[in-house]
């Protein structure tokens, strides 16, 4: 297991090295100069080309790109060149409140989506299964920003029994913390429980067919004990490689929740630093989002591996 | 026969019970209702909650800049402020002041007793200190012209100071509105957004870049009785519609430049008041590439004034908020003239003479603007329209918000352009030297006239009020032909409220002003 692990170090290492290439020259590719934003709408071009000499910008682009990397060994992030902030708080901050966000999101998605999920693969009424598949289904469609207004105008502006938006950090405060996390949780988890519903019971199904649930039927056993000892576990491995590509989803999709709920996450945060050109944090936040995608996608080739044997000893995906 | 589902009863009635169990949680104490609360029902305490579109930014606050218009005024203080009817200075860091006769020379008398948020006794050598920052090549400031003229700075004691001028400069008491007072000792610090620290009515008491800052009640405010506020607390909401839903539901009771369309569906509720500020600051206007053809023939221009249809874009794009007009000064500036304001009104058939006369029938013209601004958006699917009534094939295109700054600045952008400007309600000097739209010494049209300079300069000079009319006139003259500028609405910055607010206050830059504001 460990060897199958080493094995996927140099690819990951690769990815994040042609990454930064990537980020590094898409976004000074995009037209657009922070020095302009950060100086002002009615600044003087001696002023901007100030402003750009102290922000760095005049320097040749590889010298650029290797203050960057080399800053990024040392652990040095930068400073926003908008916000002033250095990055690494910017960072630390907002990726405590996404995680915060997506980990409840993900919870109820794996609570509704499970759920859904059983029930669709499981249920025989036509009736019951027709009516989870017509509101998974709609879960599915239905974009975040518009089950995020209907939300907000349900539960915010008509019975007014939760925050419209914001954010209260749940340890200092969980009883209101938990009240702003919500709604923003609920509109994120319901695609993605959407998702695991559809292929839990897509997986449930193809599981019910092997020939060992057959027998575990003619040796009597009950629909509960097949369900809990055979029929779900043979369906994980698949919805497990969804899942972990689901959780990349969430954290793609936390971008339009926060905007939507104003809450103070990385999501926010990528938005307002692409569109002032904030150079740094761009590259280190889309540098940080491939990460992530790397680490979630070997930790699930890594318990693909851990259930399946045969990936392991094939030498996986 | 009854199905059986493999999930039992009471599998099902648990997992409803967790469900139940988190939407029953606002019960025990509601966030909802901690916003209300929070406010208080005193005349004096309570916080106030305000909502704006984007985050503050520290190094810009040495000009005017939207998001820097909730901290400016609460944070820090000016030498004066402007009154409102009269546009006459009244005193704030400044007591009083003489100038003399020539106009090249002022002295201030400055505030005694006044500190900083640090403790610090504020004095003489923190107003050189924030003259002095104005003039550096790093810092950016619409008033910047104005802090060059000083020639020399004299502290004569520490409160009082004179600043002579290398010539007289009319608009000296707007560079006195807009020059925050700031620590000398943590500009640094400032910069960065680490410490900020004014004589303000508030201190800040806690800022998170991106998502937005506290204030508290500064105990050792100058002003007596003053803030009656305990606390102020200001979120970036970058979506309007979330401002809205935010108002609406308790959880904010201020919102700083809602999109107008959004404000105006907030009119009709009894509960909400959209303020309309009387700065009257917010103006919006087509202007040209005078570098692109066929914009580089001013008749082309003048078509295009002629064509647009101001009651469309005042009515369909902001609300009915303003008044349509050619020229770029508001109602309350020394340049206003009603008559010239109103030169340019709908006419197809002058338009399509024009266009004609130049040879541009048919021909190509972008309309871009910031693809950030749903204002501008709107005005210019009505602009394209409008000129493809008059023979041109018109193409609105957005551009990003960073990539039109950038054009715009570097007066590349590619045609027409839709955008909005401040600096119409105060000197007319201040426009014509500091506005970059207007700015006669290096535009965003890229145009260039020695008679524009020269008449900016005058205006900026004029030592009587007679000279400031006749430079005024001369200005607004060749404006309404050149046409580089072609202003359509001028309206004003918004300030939608709870009517549990009272006592909101502003100074002609639009910085709030809080000092006697209070949550009934």
């Amino acid at each position: 297991m460990l060897r199958y692990a080493l094995r996927r170090v140099p690819s990951a290492l690769l990815v994040l090295l042609v990454a930064s290439v990537l980020v590094f020259g898409v976004l000074r590719l995009a037209p657009g100069d922070p020095a302009v934003v950060l100086a002002g709408p009615d600044a003087s071009a001696a002023t901007v080309a100030h402003v750009r000499a102290a922000l760095g910008l005049d320097s040749a682009l590889p010298v650029q790109y290797w203050t960057w990397l080399t800053g990024l060994f040392t652990g040095d992030l930068g400073t926003s060149f908008i916000l002033g902030a250095p990055i690494t708080t910017l960072i630390g901050h907002g990726l405590g409140n996404t995680l915060e966000l997506t980990t409840a999101a993900l919870v109820l998605a794996l609570l509704g989506g499970g759920v859904a999920g059983v029930l669709l693969g499981t249920a025989r009424h036509k009736g019951v299964r027709a009516l989870l598949g017509g509101a998974v289904n709609l879960a599915l469609a239905v974009p975040p920003y518009v089950t995020g207004v209907l939300l907000v105008l349900l539960f915010a502006v008509t019975f007014r029994v939760l925050p419209a938006s914001g954010h209260e950090s749940l340890l200092a405060d969980p009883v209101i913390g938990v009240q702003y996390l919500l709604l923003p949780a609920l509109c994120l988890a319901l695609p993605t429980g959407a998702v695991l519903a559809r292929f839990l019971a897509a997986a449930l199904r193809k599981s019910g067919q092997e020939d060992y649930v057959r027998t575990g039927h003619g040796k009597g056993l009950t629909e509960r004990r097949l369900l809990t000892r055979y029929t779900l576990p043979g369906a994980l491995p698949s919805v497990i490689t969804v899942l972990g590509i689901q959780i990349g989803q969430l954290l793609g999709g936390a971008i339009v929740v926060e905007a939507v709920f104003a809450w103070p996450g990385i999501g926010q945060l990528l938005l307002q630093a692409v569109l002032g050109r904030d150079y740094l944090l761009v590259q280190d936040l889309l540098l940080f989002a491939v990460g992530v995608f790397v680490v979630l996608q070997t930790l699930t080739d890594l318990v693909q591996a851990g259930l399946d044997p045969r990936v392991r000893i094939g030498g996986g995906v | 026969m009854s199905e059986r589902l493999a999930i039992s009863r009471r599998s099902l009635l648990a997992a409803i019970g967790v469900g139940g169990a988190l939407l029953a949680v606002p019960a025990c104490r509601s966030a909802a209702d901690e916003s209300t609360k929070a406010s208080g029902t005193a005349k004096k305490g309570g916080t106030l909650k305000i909502a704006q579109s984007a985050d503050i930014a520290p190094a810009t606050l040495f000009g005017q800049n939207n998001p820097n218009f909730t901290l400016a005024r609460t944070v820090f203080n000016t030498l004066t402020q402007y009154d409102h009817k009269t546009l006459s200075p009244k005193p704030s860091l400044a007591e009083s002041w003489t100038q003399t006769a020539d106009g090249k020379s002022i002295t201030l008398k400055l505030r005694k007793g006044v500190t900083f948020h640090s403790g610090r006794a504020f004095t003489s050598a923190d107003v050189r200190f924030a003259l002095e920052n104005l003039t550096k090549d790093t810092t950016a400031s619409q008033l910047k012209h104005v802090a060059l003229a000083i020639s020399k700075i004299t502290e004569v004691d520490a409160h009082t100071i004179t600043l002579d001028l290398a010539h007289p400069v009319s608009n000296l008491f707007d560079l006195f509105e807009i020059l925050l007072i700031v620590d000398k000792e943590s500009i640094d610090d400032l910069l960065k957004g680490t410490k900020i620290i004014g004589t303000g009515p508030f201190k800040v008491a806690s800022y998170t870049p991106g998502t937005g800052y506290e204030l508290k009640r500064n105990t050792s405010y100058w002003k007596k009785g003053a803030p009656l506020l305990d606390a102020v607390e200001v979120s970036v909401v970058g979506q309007s519609a979330s401002m809205v839903s935010s108002l609406r539901s308790g959880g904010t009771h201020l919102l700083v430049d809602v999109a107008p369309l959004d404000a105006a569906s907030i009119k009709s509720d009894d509960q909400f008041e959209v303020t309309v500020s009387d700065a009257h600051d917010s103006g919006f206007y087509i202007a040209s590439n005078v570098n692109v053809k066929p914009l580089d023939d001013k008749r082309v221009r003048q078509a295009v004034a002629w064509a647009v249809d101001r009651d469309r874009v005042l009515s369909q794009v902001l609300g009915g908020i303003g008044t349509v007009t050619s020229l770029p000064w508001a109602t309350s500036s020394p340049a206003y003239d009603k008559t010239k304001a109103a030169h340019y009104t709908r006419d197809l058939t002058t338009a399509k003479a024009l266009i004609k006369a130049a040879g541009a029938d048919g021909k190509t013209v972008k309309v871009v603007y910031n693809a950030g601004l749903a204002t501008n958006a709107k005005i210019a699917e009505i602009v394209q329209y409008d000129l493809t009534q008059i023979g041109l094939k018109a193409q609105a295109e957005p551009l990003q918000a960073a990539d039109f700054l950038a054009k715009l600045q570097a007066g590349t952008l590619p045609g027409l352009f839709i955008n909005g400007h401040g600096f119409g309600q105060l000197h007319p000097a201040t426009l014509v030297k500091g506005a970059f739209p207007f700015n006669a010494d290096k535009n965003a049209s890229n145009f260039d006239s020695a008679k524009y300079r020269e008449l900016a300069d005058q205006l900026w000079q004029a030592t009587t009020d007679t000279a400031a009319k006749e430079a005024a006139d001369a200005v607004n003259d060749l404006l309404l032909e050149e046409q580089f500028v072609s202003d359509l609405v001028a309206s004003s910055h918004t300030f939608t409220i709870t009517k549990k607010v009272q006592g909101l206050s502003w100074t002609m830059y639009d910085y709030l002003d809080l000092d006697q504001t209070s949550i009934g």
